[in-house]
């Protein structure tokens, strides 16, 4: 295996009411990587990602771009970690997508010139270039999650982290963010129900069901196992049920 | 949704358009002193500032009817306490309305006294529904700072425009929620308790939302400060604008002061 980026070793949470949301979830990613996280509705993906960056008191080993977890490094592993959430209109939070996107940049402490750059590349890379004076709530909802992935591509981070990245976009849109995605040379983590996306865009897929990892391998054969994928609760991705 | 924006005419491009904000944001709160210092019942005074509005309306391109509009829905908390003033002022009795017992008057002291607040009110919602049509609003913020308002409130302000029409959108789909099953019938406690339960909700989905968003902003490495807007500097235009600002301030407070003082 490559460089490895994200090493994850029994990480373990409990929610405050005391659910088990992750119960020994030990998972590696090498460099460059693209890895699926799929799993039915309350099997703890989306909650792992906020435990990787470190947004809750999970126990266990989590390692991110050389830099293992703790309270002192979250800004660091952080910076490493291009977390993209659910809902665009929590991702984008300044009134203007220009400095929506330079946000990152600026607080790792650049210089105006090279946040300029990084602004006018990561709105280039999604396809906004020149929608630096926009605001985010005359954006249709495409736009809004192109260009929530822009505002973690300009902090040029070694892993990008989406959760459920196609949730609430029309077929168009959704086919424009694959392709996207397919294009990246950056480690890809996605979270997601959209199985069709994981198989066009990940090579390697990771099932979750509570709290645990169920199976990891290969996209195309993990998401080719109707058993496996129906006794956690999911179908075939429909390009390949259509196939059967 | 969709919803009709502050800023609607915002995008243009016209000389008042290109204008820095920083000094545009001055020129206002200069032109909005000016109006409510004025203490005579005259015109002039008042028609000079409304004469100045109108060229910059002109020249910015802003349909009268959107201002007019605008100023409709800023109005009502004004004028109810404008509306009373001829009522309860003391003064000659113009006009008066005998309801049994009572006596309701209208007094010119009152009326003169509701015609220049109402006046000075149109004036100064005027003036800042101009601002807000001619410069868009991260603008407006980039001025305020640049004006060493207080960073805090820029920023209270800042997410106040990003998230308010997230919070009616959130608002409206409740409502349109609960109007759905809403047959009309039954006991009215029952149905208003289903609206006190809506803000509620609201609330809660706000709290939750915050949450998200302080932890987005984490995750691109927040950690208290908010980075400081691009600082543009003023040009000579921008200076000859403030200056004609500045000078229709004056003569309005002057003309004030001493033709009728």
């Amino acid at each position: 295996m490559a460089e490895r980026v994200l090493e994850l070793r029994d990480v373990r949470y409990r929610y405050p009411t005391g659910a088990e949301a992750l119960d020994g979830v030990t998972v590696d990613v090498g460099a460059g990587e693209k890895v699926g996280l799929v799993g039915p509705n309350g099997a703890g993906k989306s909650t792992l990602l906020l435990a990787i960056a470190g947004f809750l008191p999970a126990e266990g080993h989590i390692r991110v771009a050389g830099h293992t977890l703790t309270a002192s490094t979250a800004r660091d592993v952080r910076r490493h970690l291009g977390l993209v959430f659910q809902d665009p209109d929590d991702q984008l939070f300044m009134p203007r997508l220009g400095e929506d996107v330079a946000f990152g940049p600026q607080t790792m402490g650049l210089g105006p010139a090279e946040v300029e750059t990084r602004v006018a590349e990561a709105l280039e890379a999604v396809g906004m270039a020149g929608c630096e004076d926009r605001s985010p709530h005359h954006l249709s909802q495409g736009e809004k999650q192109r260009a929530a992935l822009a505002t973690v591509l300009a902090m040029r981070p070694q892993i990008l982290a989406l959760d459920e990245p196609t949730a609430g976009l029309d077929p168009r849109a959704r086919r424009r963010l694959m392709d996207l995605l397919r294009g990246f040379a950056s480690t890809l983590l996605v979270v997601g129900h959209d199985l069709d996306l994981i198989l066009r865009v990940c090579g390697r897929a990771v099932l979750m069901d509570s709290g645990r990892v169920a199976a990891d391998g290969p996209a195309e054969q993990l998401l080719a196992d109707r058993v496996l994928l129906e006794s956690h609760g999911l179908e075939l991705p429909p390009s390949l049920a259509d196939r059967a | 949704m969709h919803h009709v924006m502050l800023d609607h005419f915002a995008a243009q491009d016209t000389p008042v358009h290109r204008l820095d904000p920083a000094a545009k944001t001055l020129a206002a709160l200069a032109l909005i002193l000016a109006t409510v210092l004025v203490q005579r019942d005259h015109l002039l005074p008042f028609t000079i500032v409304a004469a100045a509005l109108a060229a910059y309306y002109v020249v910015g391109k802003v349909p009268p009817l959107y201002a007019a509009k605008r100023l409709l829905i800023v109005s009502p908390f004004v004028l109810a306490v404008v509306v009373l003033f001829p009522f309860f002022e003391p003064g000659q009795r113009l006009w008066a309305v005998h309801l049994g017992p009572w006596v309701l008057s209208v007094s010119d002291v009152g009326l003169a006294r509701a015609a220049h607040l109402g006046s000075k009110f149109v004036l100064c919602a005027l003036t800042a529904l101009g601002l807000l049509a001619t410069t868009p609003f991260h603008g407006v913020l980039a001025g305020l700072a640049r004006l060493r308002v207080p960073r805090a409130f820029v920023v209270q302000l800042a997410f106040l425009y990003r998230y308010l029409w997230v919070l009616l959108d959130e608002g409206m789909r409740l409502r349109r929620a609960r109007l759905a099953r809403d047959a009309g019938q039954g006991p009215w406690r029952v149905r208003f308790r289903s609206h006190t339960s809506l803000v509620g909700v609201l609330f809660l989905r706000t709290f939750d939302r915050a949450e998200r968003i302080y932890w987005a902003m984490a995750a691109r490495g927040f950690d208290g400060r908010l980075p400081a807007p691009a600082v543009r500097k003023m040009q000579a235009k921008d200076a000859v604008f403030l200056a004609a600002a500045a000078a229709i301030a004056l003569t309005v407070l002057l003309l004030d002061r001493l033709l009728y003082g």
